[in-house]
């Protein structure tokens, strides 16, 4: 009786705990939608003011615009990594459930929602699909696309205007494997040891773009091994690095 | 012959900025911001030549907004640029199981970048 009464009291408990994260989510996203629009708002006028649109201004304004400009997109990325790992957590601390998951189609419908940063960043990403089709693995697929976009998002952000990132996949008899290779900063030789620690942002990142959460590639790493799978890099300073993650195949029933 | 492109924005200072910059560049301009104001558009059947659509309006989201212009025939294949700050993935696998071309976050981009899009999108 006690226990019944005390599982009672654990499920309640569970229940609103659930309901009180759906809050917080909802309340995320309209506030980060709200102050989106306000920075959108500045990034537009400011740049009307650099473009010389609202009059000639002179070389100290001038610089102070592109000063703000620079500030205004800063608060954006922090917004957007915010959001991210409010996403992150929500979805990783969720139960796994596991279906058939087709990897092709998830790195293709992940490099369409990367496809406007890409341009923006002046970065091309090279899908290399293979010809024939492979790569049905035993996933939870929210999750599995976190891994995918987290990887994906870091190769963009980190590598140069005019660089060239390559998505390819592998048959094994077990397991199938993605490689997600850029041309970009590459990870520092203090930073390899530590690079999938939580919160830790590489000397070389924190370089290229000053606003990181540091929890990317801590998530994906979790998200693999619980997935059987495993996840490495290979990387060099300057010249770019190549993630690599296994996961492994479905295997129907017959 | 001008291209046409149609703002559906609620907020009206963004809508104008938008308004401003795409005229500038040579397109003409439809606007709306709300779904009252869609449904008041196309009644007129005006040529559109693409669609810049917000997903936060007051009397409708943007979605519901763009199955009733589908609903017009000549607006069927219309392309379509969500131009929204909600960038929730269940927004943007809604935006993609209705056909829809591009899926920009607005503070991400400046003017420029969105009359590029536009421009490589439909031409001018």
């Amino acid at each position: 009786m006690e226990k019944d009464a005390e599982i009672k009291s654990l499920q309640e408990k569970n229940e609103k705990l659930i309901k009180l994260m759906s809050v917080r989510a909802d309340i995320v996203s309209i506030s980060a939608h709200q102050i989106r629009t306000s920075l959108s708002a500045i990034k537009w006028i400011v740049k009307m003011f650099i473009d010389g649109d609202l009059g000639k201004l002179d070389t100290e304004q001038e610089n102070l615009m592109k000063k703000a400009y620079e500030d205004n997109d800063r608060a954006i990325s922090i917004v957007s990594e915010l959001l991210l790992a409010n996403k992150t957590e929500d979805i990783v601390e969720k139960k796994y459930e596991f279906t058939e998951v087709d990897i092709i189609e998830l790195i293709d419908d992940s490099i369409f929602d990367f496809s406007g940063e890409a341009h923006a960043r002046e970065v091309e990403i090279i899908f290399l699909k293979p010809n024939r089709k492979f790569g049905y693995v035993l996933a939870d697929k929210e999750k599995l696309r976190i891994v995918f976009q987290n990887l994906l998002e870091n190769a963009i952000k980190y590598s140069n205007a005019h660089g060239k990132i390559f998505i390819a996949l592998k048959e094994k008899n077990d397991f199938t494997e993605v490689s997600i290779k850029d041309a970009g900063v590459g990870i520092s030789k203090e930073g390899k040891d530590r690079i999938f620690e939580k919160f830790f942002r590489d000397t070389e990142a924190q370089k290229k773009e000053a606003v990181g959460s540091g929890i990317g590639l801590y998530t994906s790493k979790k998200i693999v091994e619980g997935h059987n799978g495993k996840i490495w890099f290979e990387s060099n300073e300057d010249e770019g690095t190549t993630f690599y993650f296994r996961i492994p195949n479905f295997k129907s029933k017959e | 012959m001008s291209k046409t492109i149609f703002i559906v924005e609620d907020d009206l200072f963004l809508q104008g900025l938008e308004a401003t910059k795409l005229k500038k560049e040579g397109f003409e301009i439809q606007t709306a911001a709300s779904g009252k104001d869609v449904t008041k558009v196309i009644e007129l059947k005006p040529k559109i030549d693409i669609i810049l659509l917000d997903l936060m309006l007051p009397d409708m989201d943007g979605f519901e907004i763009l199955k009733m212009i589908r609903k017009e025939a000549s607006y069927l294949n219309t392309p379509v640029i969500v131009f929204s700050n909600l960038s929730e993935e269940k927004d943007i696998e809604k935006a993609k199981s209705l056909g829809i071309n591009e899926f920009m976050i607005k503070s991400n981009f400046n003017l420029d970048e969105l009359a590029t899009k536009v421009k490589e999108m439909i031409g001018q």
